[in-house]
């Protein structure tokens, strides 16, 4: 799959497609607003990451370009600016998330993971792993023929963890993804613990796989 | 202001004591002089009177003994004016005098002016001795008196009329440049203009005033820039971190204390991400970023806040009684009064002990949340930058003074209490 990280800050992007290469994502850089949309122009990418901050032009402007292309990949933006109305501009002018930095890369991948899965498969977007089977829009989780009741947090979590298969997650990611942006204010990450637990508790007792794998107490692993 | 006057009544005060002075010391210097013209006229009144009766009695052209018999009738008829043979030696010799004596008529003890002189009749030599009652003088005191007395309250009406209009006019453009500081507001973000004065003093002073505010201005505006700008330029170092260490997490031979290194790098990190946040969140409120305003229900967002935070809530076995009225709501801007309450709920959160209760309250103008705490925390320093309450060090520094500076926009006002071992903050609406 193709993804094209549009970003001026080389060490950044560079991060990113290391992170996202191992799966089967190819990443294309766009360093500048004239390089982006000349790249926008010839290729078709299954996921855009866009900061608006660029050399030469706004990052809003490759929204409207995108727009005025009828072209649907996907767009993620990642902004250093934290604004509310960027991030209301942006989501009217087609962008199908947006992510603050600084962040997680597992956060950004599992993001990407959601778009994509968004735009290829639609109103059927059910995801199937062995024997467990996750109907995204329906919320609903079944292992072999066993309905599993999951929690809002527990299903936000389950997702986390299929964007970023095999690769260790630290506890914080966890925790800013389960409480977004207040996640850092608390003294401990004690209630990640808790809802892996309740997770994983629930998985087993349906008959699934033990994916999830703790990392030394500060991590954790989905490995298949 | 308690013992403080305003300028005018400074100078008035002054002014009338003057006034006072003046007019008292007028009172004898008036009493001097009508009293000395009182004596001369008399003196004058009785010469008169004396030629009268010099005159009178040579153009009676009466023979002894009818003369004495007149004069003798005269004398128990005049009691003022006594008619007497005296010594034809002394006849140039004139008299005037001032007598205290017991007058029958007013049966008391008076104040006489006299006159005694020598008169001519048929060559005989008489003495004369005229006395007139100055009993009159005290009533001319008194009306003196009076009179300075009512010509000083005339003074002091004109000068209380007169300090008045003055104040209202020639004091005008002082009292509109003193309005003008008070309403200033340096963020605000507009710029202070004074109207110009003709009066020198005024005009200096505007200028001064202007000049010092103008300069202001401007470090305000490049403090908070600069704030802005190192915020910004912080991010993206920030986000380079955090992305390496995802990476490096991903190395399957890192050991048990590098994982465990990796992750108290992390805690650190996002603290400073959550500070540069909070800046940059407060520069934007000090810049009048979020102007869009709706109707919001508090209510509502508390709940949801409440349900954002059940883990840290259940993770420290804390109660939450909440007194909500649910049809409150504010017109304002939503996602700064999202970030108030979630700032409060995570305050008290944080602060409370485990197994403890925190109380939230919401009405139509008022909404106050209570957390258990041992000590009344300084309410000097609370709402102030990077003033950590306690020891527990994952703090902000920022996220009192956010909820200060939302209060501050929308004219919030909010009240910190220590109350019966709790810590309350009310934000009246």
């Amino acid at each position: 799959m193709k993804i094209l990280i549009i970003e001026d800050e080389k060490e950044l992007a560079d991060n990113i497609s290391i992170y996202l290469s191992s799966e089967n994502y190819v990443c294309e850089f766009a360093e500048s607003f004239s390089q982006a949309i000349d790249k926008i122009d010839i290729y078709q990418y299954d996921c855009i990451l866009l900061d608006l901050m660029l050399p030469g032009g706004d990052g809003i402007k490759i929204l409207e370009e995108l727009k005025k292309m009828n072209n649907h990949d996907g767009v993620i933006i990642i902004s250093a600016k934290n604004s509310l109305e960027d991030k209301i501009k942006g989501l009217q002018l087609g962008a199908d998330d947006y992510l603050a930095k600084p962040f997680h890369l597992s956060e950004l991948a599992a993001r990407i993971y959601a778009v994509i899965r968004r735009k290829q498969f639609g109103s059927s977007n059910i995801i199937e792993i062995n024997e467990l089977n996750i109907d995204i829009l329906a919320k609903k989780v079944t292992v072999g023929k066993t309905d599993v009741t999951l929690t809002k947090k527990e299903f936000d979590l389950l997702l986390f963890f299929i964007g970023n298969k095999n690769k260790v997650v630290s506890k914080s990611a966890v925790a800013e993804n389960l409480s977004g942006d207040m996640a850092d204010m608390f003294e401990n990450y004690d209630f990640v613990y808790a809802h892996i637990k309740n997770l994983k508790k629930k998985l087993n007792d349906a008959g699934c796989t033990n994916y999830i794998k703790t990392i030394y107490g500060t991590g954790y692993k989905w490995e298949i | 202001m308690g013992n403080m006057k305003k300028l005018l009544n400074k100078t008035l005060g002054p002014f009338i004591l003057y006034a006072l002075v003046i007019l008292l010391c007028s009172i004898p210097a008036y009493i001097y002089l009508v009293n000395k013209i009182w004596v001369n006229e008399l003196d004058e009144h009785h010469r008169g009177i004396k030629s009268k009766i010099e005159k009178g009695f040579n153009d009676l052209n009466y023979a002894e003994p009818q003369l004495s018999n007149t004069i003798n009738l005269w004398n128990s008829l005049q009691h003022g004016v006594q008619v007497k043979p005296g010594d034809s030696n002394s006849i140039s010799k004139e008299n005037l005098y001032t007598i205290n004596k017991f007058d029958p008529f007013h049966n008391e003890e008076e104040q006489f002016r006299g006159l005694s002189s020598y008169i001519t009749i048929n060559q005989k030599s008489y003495l004369v001795t005229i006395e007139t009652n100055m009993e009159e003088m005290d009533e001319t005191i008194i009306a003196i008196a009076s009179v300075a007395i009512g010509f000083f309250l005339l003074l002091l009406l004109g000068f209380i009329i007169l300090n008045r209009r003055i104040s209202k006019q020639v004091w005008k453009p002082f009292y509109k440049t003193i309005e003008k500081l008070e309403a200033f507001d340096l963020k605000g973000n507009a710029s202070l203009h004074l109207e110009k004065s003709n009066t020198v003093e005024f005009e200096q002073l505007n200028q001064a005033v202007t000049k010092l505010v103008e300069a202001n201005i401007s470090v305000y505006n490049q403090q908070k820039e600069f704030t802005e700008n190192a915020s910004h330029e912080l991010q993206t170092p920030l986000s380079i971190i955090k992305s390496k260490l995802d990476l490096l997490l991903q190395y399957p031979a890192l050991s048990k204390e590098q994982a465990e290194m990796i992750e108290s790098i992390n805690i650190p990190l996002s603290r400073a991400s959550r500070i540069n946040k909070n800046l940059l969140l407060l520069a934007k409120i000090e810049n009048q970023q979020f102007d869009e305003k709706e109707w919001v229900n508090i209510g509502e967002l508390l709940n949801m806040d409440i349900e954002l935070f059940s883990d840290q809530i259940e993770s420290k076995n804390i109660t939450i009684h909440k007194d909500f009225n649910m049809r409150t709501v504010v017109q304002t801007n939503k996602s700064l009064v999202e970030i108030l309450l979630a700032n409060l709920l995570l305050n008290s959160i944080r602060h409370s002990a485990e197994k403890t209760q925190i109380k939230i309250n919401l009405n139509d103008n008022q909404l106050s949340f209570a957390n258990t705490g041992d000590v009344s925390l300084n309410k000097e320093s609370l709402f102030k930058r990077f003033i950590s309450t306690s020891d527990q060090n994952r703090s902000s520094g920022l996220g009192l003074a956010i909820v200060k500076q939302i209060c501050n926009r929308y004219k919030w006002q909010i009240i910190y209490s220590f109350d019966n071992g709790f810590h309350v903050f009310t934000i009246k609406l």
